[in-house]
């Protein structure tokens, strides 16, 4: 890191930066499901609509209806024959008591695409299950069991997800269950053995931490096997979405994760702004970019001086808040809210950021930059914290790639997604907002510490280039569509990684929310923990868990 | 170069920021080579105290920070523009016109001041306060006629905790205070200020206070989120398992109302009231200058702020915008 010298907008490569377009992935897994002809995302979307040519002035994913025994060949075909990846799975109530089952699927040309649907018939609701060929599915399947009470058939893992009591009926159904007071039952698995022992963990944690509860089955130190059961933070938060008008909204998409409220309020606006044809002027969305971006410096800021700490380093980590609360202030220099919270809106901001705040955000920005530089490599003289570090918690790339993970814990283990750099938005889309996305190979606490210090640096970067901008960056990025998609789709690189929001306004006036979908990047990423921590030392799981940093709120909602 | 003041802060006491860059250097600057200039390092460690100066100073805010509703009934027409707009139904609104009922619950509100944006006479205003905390929840209901006065609030209610007990907590926990923090299901927005307290900017143990591993070694229990029904059991088991005497400081609208979370079936709609001694701490999240306000107001430090709905009246009736 060449700390010192003026880097911004400098081109210097940032760790193994990549810019190639698309994403590298692991080579595909055997059990590959032919489909003639589909190599190609247009054939393939052609093909499975039944044969009729595509019409170029479609934009966003193309959408697919699938017939219910053509789902999981569907499925199939894109994840292992086109190399797409799964990014959500919800569920929705059509007419007459059916179930639609919704996924997005990203990859391809520019990241654009397939939105998949199948339609479960009322009477039996009956979906076959996903696995064991695409892992991903897992807790989509069971969210859609207990949310829908969709059956998955052949599932090797039917437990409850989010739900710890019985409801009188799945609760997102249109009549809508209520909690009975009856704890429900769940099962954890069992190790036995000699020396075998378990250490049960939360939901109430030993610090400011947010509710779950861990189950570890260790034997002398060696974590053999962890569970992790989330829920506790469960709040029905995507049923409150249903009938408010959109911009009654927003503070519900901030309080998915409120740690990234900017993140949310964004990734909820483009939703917004796509399905309405809501214009955002260009000058709110170089803002939008700053303000994501001091987000995301002051979040992963926290993330450094939390693996600081839990290797036992207080001064290091104080160091590292120091320059987090200069992050915090400089977001309520701009918005009023230390976490920037009420300034997105649909259609824009709720009220511009001050001019007169760019010099001390500037100061802000270079100070946040030297000190991180001057702190890291003070902690990379220190051999007691590296060592910790180095060759903890690994995830590899196959574990990565098949649980589809996001984010910097995704880039520390060389799989390269960034939505910023592969399917632009907003502030993104101008082709002189150039990210440098960092990356590593090796997977472990200290790729990912290295990853989360290079974005921070990325970030006050980015936020110098949006601070720059000031005037207009690029013309209103809505496009005039002859005719408004059914759902609107907002994807933002939060600094967990891909914060997703689907939503689809109610018919035909669209004046209020039917249903909305929030798909926080922690979703993808929680069972990776369990994956790092095995063959670990029970001591080493702080290290790990705060290397991924996972939301707990942003899983349960 | 770092911390102190936040950036353009109204109330700047630290030295100009120039003469913090020019820091002592910290070890790591001696390693690095010759031919790489010189670097600015990492001051905390070896540099200038950044802790703010409250609660025993003046606060330092940003120009537009720590903005709460205020409401005129002197100038409001009745529209209920405001009670549209809001969110959380912090402001809702009985009749139209003068003479309108309306009711400001500083308890729900989340300070995304759309209210003070959508009020077309200017009644609504978003003035520079965060000393909300109180000891009665009443306390963060204003009840104003459009077109009445302030303070025609109805009389209080009476503090159900005596005199007697609020001086053995202060007594007890003034010099030293051991917090154990209960995440009853947030957004994890309180999490980030609540943590903000153990940095160098705020550091709440140079005020004797202190966050503890176990609810055994607690004093108090500091709770946010809307007490969903997933946490519920583990709440009430921490409350249980924290010994008397104890007090509860309930941070966020959420742990308050419910906050944007009060519809859901799958939440109690904040922590509901029991006979321990209370704090309650609006904000969405509450800044941590407020946290350590509620702190020092449940030790008997301060005295209480908002009473009765209405803020004091020098801040109310300033003329911040």
């Amino acid at each position: 890191m060449s700390a010192g010298a003026p880097d911004h907008g400098s081109e210097a490569p940032l760790l193994s930066a990549t810019r190639s377009q698309g994403e590298r992935t692991a080579p595909p897994p055997r059990s590959q499901v032919e489909v003639p002809g589909a190599r190609d995302e247009r054939k393939w979307v052609a093909a499975a609509r039944g044969g009729p040519t595509l019409e170029e002035a479609e934009e966003g994913p193309w959408e697919v209806v699938v017939a219910l025994e053509r789902w999981r060949p569907s499925v199939l075909s894109l994840v292992h024959a086109l190399r797409f990846r799964l990014a959500t799975l919800w569920g929705e109530n059509a007419h007459g008591g059916d179930v639609e089952v919704h996924g997005i699927f990203l990859g391809g040309a520019e990241c654009r695409g397939v939105h998949l649907r199948v339609d479960l018939p009322g009477a039996a609701r009956k979906l076959p299950s996903l696995l064991p060929d695409l892992p991903t599915a897992l807790y989509f399947e069971r969210e859609l069991s207990e949310m829908f009470g969709v059956t998955i058939l052949a599932s090797p893992d039917t437990r409850p997800l989010l739900l710890h009591e019985r409801h009188t009926a799945p609760p997102m159904l249109p009549a809508g269950g209520e909690p009975t007071g009856v704890r429900a039952p769940f099962g954890f698995p069992r190790t036995e053995g000699e020396g075998v022992y378990e250490v049960p963990v939360g939901p109430v944690h030993a610090g400011v931490i947010e509710p779950g509860h861990f189950r570890f089955q260790v034997r002398g130190e060696e974590i053999l096997n962890l569970e992790v059961r989330l829920g506790y933070a469960h709040k029905g938060t995507e049923r409150l979405f249903e009938g408010l008008e959109p911009s009654q909204a927003t503070v519900l998409a901030e309080s998915i994760s409120g740690d990234m409220s900017v993140a949310g309020a964004t990734a909820y606006a483009l939703a917004v702004e796509d399905v309405l044809g809501v214009p955002v002027p260009p000058a709110a969305q170089t803002a939008r970019g700053l303000l994501l971006e001091l987000e995301r410096a002051a979040f992963l800021m926290g993330d450094v001086a939390g693996i600081i700490l839990d290797v036992g380093y207080a001064a290091g980590a104080a160091e590292a808040n120091v320059l987090r609360e200069q992050a915090y202030g400089t977001l309520e220099l701009l918005t009023g809210s230390r976490l920037g919270r009420g300034a997105v809106v649909p259609g824009g901001l709720a009220r511009p950021v001050p001019a007169e705040a760019r010099v001390d955000v500037e100061r802000s920005l270079d100070a946040v930059r030297r000190g991180l530089a001057g702190l890291v490599d003070h902690v990379h003289d220190q051999p007691s914290i590296m060592d910790r570090l180095r060759g903890t918690g690994v995830i590899s790339l196959e574990v990565a790639e098949a649980l589809g993970m996001v984010g910097p814990a995704a880039r520390a283990s060389g799989l390269v997604r960034d939505v910023r750099r592969d399917r632009p938005y907003g502030p993104y889309v101008h082709e002189r907002v150039r990210v440098r996305v960092a990356s590593r190979s090796e997977g472990d606490v200290e790729a990912r510490f290295e990853v989360k210090v290079a974005e921070v640096l990325e970030a006050c970067r980015l936020a110098r280039h949006f601070l720059g901008e000031g005037g207009p960056a690029t013309g209103p990025l809505i496009s005039s569509r002859s005719a408004r998609p059914r759902h609107g789709l907002g994807i933002v690189e939060s600094p967990r990684g891909e914060f997703l929001v689907a939503l689809r306004p109610s018919e035909p006036a669209k004046k209020v929310l039917a249903r909305v979908h929030v798909r926080d990047p922690s979703f993808l990423n929680w069972p990776a923990i369990e994956y790092a921590v095995r063959g670990n030392i029970v001591p080493d799981f702080p290290l790990c868990n705060k290397s991924l940093n996972l939301s707990y709120s942003g899983f349960d909602r | 170069m770092i911390g102190g003041g936040s950036p353009g802060s109204a109330t700047s006491r630290g030295e100009p920021s120039a003469d913090r860059e020019a820091a002592p250097s910290s070890p790591s600057r001696a390693r690095s080579t010759a031919s790489a200039p010189p670097r600015e390092t990492t001051s905390g460690i070896f540099g200038p105290c950044t802790t703010k100066a409250y609660p025993q100073g003046p606060a330092e805010l940003a120009r537009m920070g720590a903005r709460t509703p205020w409401h005129d009934p002197g100038v409001c027409e009745g529209t209920g523009a405001c009670a549209r707009a809001c969110p959380t139904e912090a402001i809702t609104i009985e009749g139209t016109g003068r003479g309108a009922r309306l009711r400001l619950d500083y308890g729900a509100c989340v300070f995304c001041r759309k209210c003070v944006d959508a009020c077309p006479t200017g009644a609504l205003r978003a003035v520079r306060f965060f000393e909300l905390a109180v000891r009665s929840k009443d306390d963060l209901v204003a009840r104003h006629v459009a077109g009445g006065t302030l303070g025609a609030n109805p009389p209080p209610s009476q503090d159900k905790v005596s005199r007697e007990v609020r001086e053995r907590i202060s007594r007890l926990f003034s010099g030293s205070l051991a917090v154990r923090a209960v995440d009853a299901g947030s957004c994890n927005g309180c999490e980030v200020e609540v943590s903000a307290l153990s940095w160098p900017a705020y550091d709440a143990e140079r005020l004797g206070i202190h966050f503890v591993a176990s609810p055994r070694h607690a004093d108090a229990l500091l709770v946010t989120g809307p007490v969903n029904r997933n946490m519920r059991l583990a709440l009430q088991k921490t409350l249980d398992a924290t010994p008397d005497p104890k007090f509860l400081v309930i941070a966020g609208a959420c742990g308050i109302s419910g906050g944007p979370f009060r519809r859901s079936k799958e939440v109690e709609g904040g922590v509901p009231p029991s006979d321990l001694p209370s704090v309650w701490v609006p904000g969405c999240p509450p800044r941590p200058e407020a946290l350590l306000y509620a702190f020092w107001l449940a030790l008997g430090r301060v005295e209480q702020q908002l009473k009765n709905g209405e803020l004091p009246p020098k801040v109310g009736g300033s003329s911040l915008r």
